[in-house]
């Protein structure tokens, strides 16, 4: 971080002129991209040099994890113990759970592995809300291009399509699971009707919401569901070390690590879904992030190693209001309804520098371009900018304690009051936009692979809007769920192992990359934690 | 040095390009002398190439004692085991050079029937063969050793079961003869009894292929082409943990240490070298000890192993010999004909157990049994089936007897 002004400076000066003046965006905003949002930066981008994506730009750090080893050999799974199943899922977040809950309820005998636990992940930190075009003004056609033009038109038309007519049947299945939802004012009487906001992006109020943390009502219906479930065995703290094939080099589920116990157990299954999430755990860039503990891209990195195509996995979505003081909040989320409330993002100057409801990547490149200019604010030796709460409060006042619970609390943990006090916050990797390149039914084009969630590409091309997530996650969960049981009633595999490995490592060494880099990361090197060397260990 | 798959003679199912590469000379020269074919063979000193390195000639010889007419010449492209791929790249590639040896052999034993007999799996070399029989048939070299045998000459594609019980040489008359693959015991030999109980001469795809080249080039030149006194060259089919697999032809007698480390590029990763399944992996592993082996038939069988098809499944350290024992066993198992209750239930009962040691779930006393059902096993089926089987388990059993240890106690 280059030079700034010192917090107690900042935060006189913001005092002193609250409410604080606007500067023109003296940059258009191509340029403000091209110089200063860290997917622009020289060098972040490299092209895959080999599967089956050669030549995909990608992000560098990401890059390194794909053309790397597997953590484990032929020798490792010899008396492995051996789990059947119809259909193996593994991620315990929403997309995985509720591809879980379909494979079952379809018939199938369903394993659902997670590295952590269930509902350890993103899904329940999605605070915004899950959309769904619901409303009379609204339609599918509505939903499908503006999500569209979000995604500056790079998105799988198909995969948007299924998306935005899933919407509706999705909000009706999750209350039938038992998700709450707000209500809108004075409809409580007949049974209510759902409240409806509009998202950033969108043309219609469609965005549906249970207070500031709708992703963790929707993971509490989910994981009860799923626990309730006959026909689902969950295996808790079990990653994926590796996927099988058969001898026909159809995926046949998975090499799992059990943590506890510190061996190898593997999943035999006619079908694998993988629901794995995203990569904000490899810090690409150097920057924090909102992701839980185990986003460390493992789905992307397992498909790819057995011929999956990917699809923008040079683009990440990085949210402009993450905490940046204090250290060991650094990277959580404070919620983008802050912003659409209105509360202004401030500079070292007391001003304000950009239109806060612009998109993510706009607001998060002209916040780093304040702090590389020497207009951020220092606090130890982070840098940021304020996010002007107690402005927030005085113009509606009552607010942080109506609607942005969440944000109260999380100043009170941050040990201040956000009504008197704004918050210092730095842009943090939140999502990963590409992934796995699938077709509408969430097949990967491996036979027996299909994915789910984050971990997939090609739902939101260049940039997500708010509130599609968590709706990708249940429709895409339900239809790879429905998919991979339809699929495993077919499928007995034969002959499994680590078949494909071989010609991996072949294609590795043809492109002079070392065998020494070994994949998926599972937890991140700062944690002391190394999967190469922990096998074998109990925890 | 390369010469059953010189790109030169890589024409497919083109008569006229084969023909053009000067290539019919050797059934000129059989044409020109057939009571000289079988004494050219035996000076070149060739062997059935599909595993069992019987010397040709004496196949040869065998059949044409016999009295015609009606007998029949099989040209054995069944192949179906773990690990070969050698007469799939023969038939498709260059299948004029497999007719040519396939009608020198006619020709040596008086044989009007000759029949490519294949695996219909492989349905490139399939299209391409029928392709190039009709092209034959049209060829006035056809004419002419239609009355060089004395019988109207007969050239057949047949497509078998698939099944790998089928390349065994009786399975091989069965199939030929519209039945189920099922191996007879022996005697008596195809040589005597074979299709419709006529004498029969089965050889190997690449054994066949051989003798055309032999007959055009002459036996000095084959016995020149091998190292350390073994004749010709070897089609391997090298797989496994090594940075190069694919389809080698090499003089016979190279050793395993240049066949892995100087034709397949070395080991995968730098890893080092455990051992090496011979094919098709029904065979006495060759272990680190055997690199210095050279591959011709009676060095390997001095070791105690065989050269089998020419096959050679390398294994590095980080595979289990276990899981590809186990593999290979299962494969037997599925493919026993179930003709004889030894065969039948011993490969499954082996497989079974191998296959929950390898799960985790061996039971104690699972070694012993193993151990047990290596000895009991040989030799009890009509065709070899079992003996590979038990082979290939006894011998992973005595130099890997850690692996199955450590499984068992992981279980």
């Amino acid at each position: 971080m280059s030079g700034g002004i010192p917090h107690a400076e900042a935060l006189a000066a913001w005092r002193a002129r609250m409410p604080a003046p606007a500067r023109a965006l003296a940059l258009p905003v191509p340029e403000l991209l091209d110089c200063f949002h860290p997917d622009h930066r020289p060098g972040a981008i490299v092209p895959l040099r080999v599967g089956a994506s050669a030549g995909l730009p990608c992000r560098v750090e990401l890059a390194a994890l794909l053309q790397s080893d597997s953590l484990v050999e032929d020798v490792d799974i010899a008396g492995a113990p051996l789990l059947d199943a119809d259909v193996l899922v593994i991620g315990g977040g929403g997309a995985g759970c509720v591809a879980a809950l379909t494979a079952a309820r379809a018939g199938a005998r369903v394993i659902l592995a997670t590295k952590l636990r269930l509902g350890d992940s993103n899904t329940v930190m999605a605070e915004g809300g899950i959309q769904a075009a619901i409303g009379d003004e609204d339609s599918l056609q509505r939903h499908f291009e503006d999500t569209l033009r979000a995604g500056h038109f790079m998105a799988d038309k198909a995969l948007v399509a299924a998306l935005a007519s899933d919407g509706p049947g999705v909000i009706r299945w999750l209350i039938q699971e038992g998700m709450s939802f707000d209500l809108a004012e004075g409809s409580e009487r007949m049974g209510g009707s759902l409240l409806r906001r509009k998202p950033g992006g969108a043309t219609a109020a469609r965005l549906l919401s249970y207070r500031d943390f709708t992703g963790l009502e929707m993971m509490r219906a989910l994981r009860e569901a799923v626990l309730l479930q006959p026909g689902i065995t969950l295996l808790d703290r079990h990653p994926a070390l590796e996927l099988l094939t058969d001898d026909r080099g159809r995926c046949a589920g998975a090499a799992l690590h059990d943590l506890a116990q510190g061996r190898t157990v593997l999943a035999r299954a006619g079908a694998t879904v993988l629901a794995t999430g995203g990569a904000g755990r490899l810090h690409i860039a150097g920057f924090p992030t909102s992701n839980h503990y185990g986003a460390t891209a493992d789905g992307v990195v397992l498909a790819y190693r057995l011929g999956a195509a990917l699809r923008e996995v040079d683009s990440f979505q990085y949210h402009p209001t993450g905490i940046a003081w204090p250290p060991h909040m650094e990277g959580q989320l404070v919620s983008e309804s802050a912003r659409a409330s209105g509360a202004a993002l401030v500079n070292g100057l007391a001003e304000r520098f950009v239109d806060e409801l612009s998109t993510r990547d706009v607001v998060a490149a002209a916040i780093l371009r304040e702090i590389a200019e020497g207009r951020g604010i220092l606090r130890g030796d982070r840098a940021g900018v304020f996010l002007d709460t107690p402005g927030l409060e005085r113009e509606k006042p009552g607010i942080l304690g109506r609607s942005l619970t969440t944000l109260a609390h999380l100043a009170q943990r941050a040990g201040f009051d956000a009504a008197a006090e704004p918050f210092l916050i730095h842009p943090t990797l939140h999502y990963q936009n590409g992934g796995v390149a699938i077709d509408p039914d969430g097949w990967s084009g491996v036979p027996g692979l299909l994915c789910a969630g984050e971990v997939t590409g090609g739902l939101h091309g260049r940039n997500r809007m708010m509130g599609n997530a968590l709706l990708e996650l249940v429709a895409f969960g339900r239809r790879a769920g429905h998919a991979a049981a339809t699929d495993a009633r077919v499928e007995r595999p034969r002959n499994i192992g680590l078949n494909h490995l071989a010609d991996w490592r072949r294609a590795l060494i043809a492109q002079d990359l070392p065998l020494t880099l070994k994949a998926p990361m599972i937890f991140p090197p700062y944690g002391n934690f190394n999967m190469a060397t922990e096998r074998g260990k109990a925890a | 040095m390369k010469v059953l798959t010189d790109e030169r003679i890589c024409v497919g199912a083109d008569l006229a390009a084969w023909m053009a590469a000067g290539a019919a000379a050797g059934l000129e020269n059989a044409l020109a002398d057939p009571a000289g074919i079988i004494p050219t063979i035996e000076a070149a000193g060739l062997r059935g190439l599909g595993g069992a390195g019987f010397p040709t000639h004496r196949k040869w010889s065998a059949v044409a004692a016999q009295p015609g007419p009606g007998k029949w010449v099989v040209c054995n492209g069944n192949e179906d085991e773990p690990g070969t791929f050698k007469d799939r790249f023969l038939l498709s590639r260059t299948p004029h050079q497999v007719i040519e040896g396939a009608l020198v052999a006619a020709l040596a034993v008086k044989a009007a029937n000759v029949v490519l007999y294949v695996n219909p799996r492989e349905a490139a070399a399939v299209r391409v063969l029928r392709e190039a029989v009709t092209q034959w048939e049209a060829h006035p070299l056809f004419a002419r050793l239609s009355e060089a045998i004395g019988e109207e000459l007969h050239l057949l594609v047949i497509t078998g079961s698939g099944l790998y019980v089928g390349g065994e040489e009786t399975a091989a008359v069965a199939s030929v003869m519209g039945g189920f693959p099922f191996p007879t015991l022996k005697p008596p030999y195809p040589a005597e009894k074979g299709v419709n109980s006529a004498p029969t001469l089965v050889n190997n795809v690449e054994t066949l292929a051989h003798a055309g080249q032999i007959l055009r080039h002459g036996p000095e030149w084959y016995r020149g082409l091998g190292l350390g006194g073994a004749p010709g060259t070897k089609l391997f089919s090298l797989s496994g943990d090594v940075l190069r697999p694919g389809l080698h032809e090499l003089p016979m007698g190279t050793s395993l240490h240049s066949l892995v480390f100087e034709q397949g590029g070395g080991m995968l990763g730098g890893k080092s070298f455990k051992a090496v399944f011979t094919g098709g992996p029904s065979n006495t592993l060759l272990t680190a000890d055997d690199l210095d082996v050279p591959l011709d038939f009676d060095n390997l069988r001095k070791r105690g192993s065989r050269l089998g098809t020419g096959a050679m499944i390398v294994v590095g350290e980080g595979t289990s010999i276990l899981r590809k024992t186990a593999e290979y066993v299962a494969f037997f198992a599925a493919n026993s004909c179930g003709q004889c209750p030894p065969c039948k239930i011993g490969t499954h009962q082996v497989s079974r157990i191998l296959e929950r040691v390898e799960a985790g779930a061996g039971r104690p006393g699972d070694l012993q049994a193993l151990e047990n059902l290596a000895e009991l096993l040989p030799g009890s089926g009509r065709c070899g089936l079992v003996d590979g089987a038990a082979t290939v388990l006894a011998s992973s059993l005595k130099a890997f007897r850690g692996e199955y240890e450590r499984a068992l106690r992981r279980g």
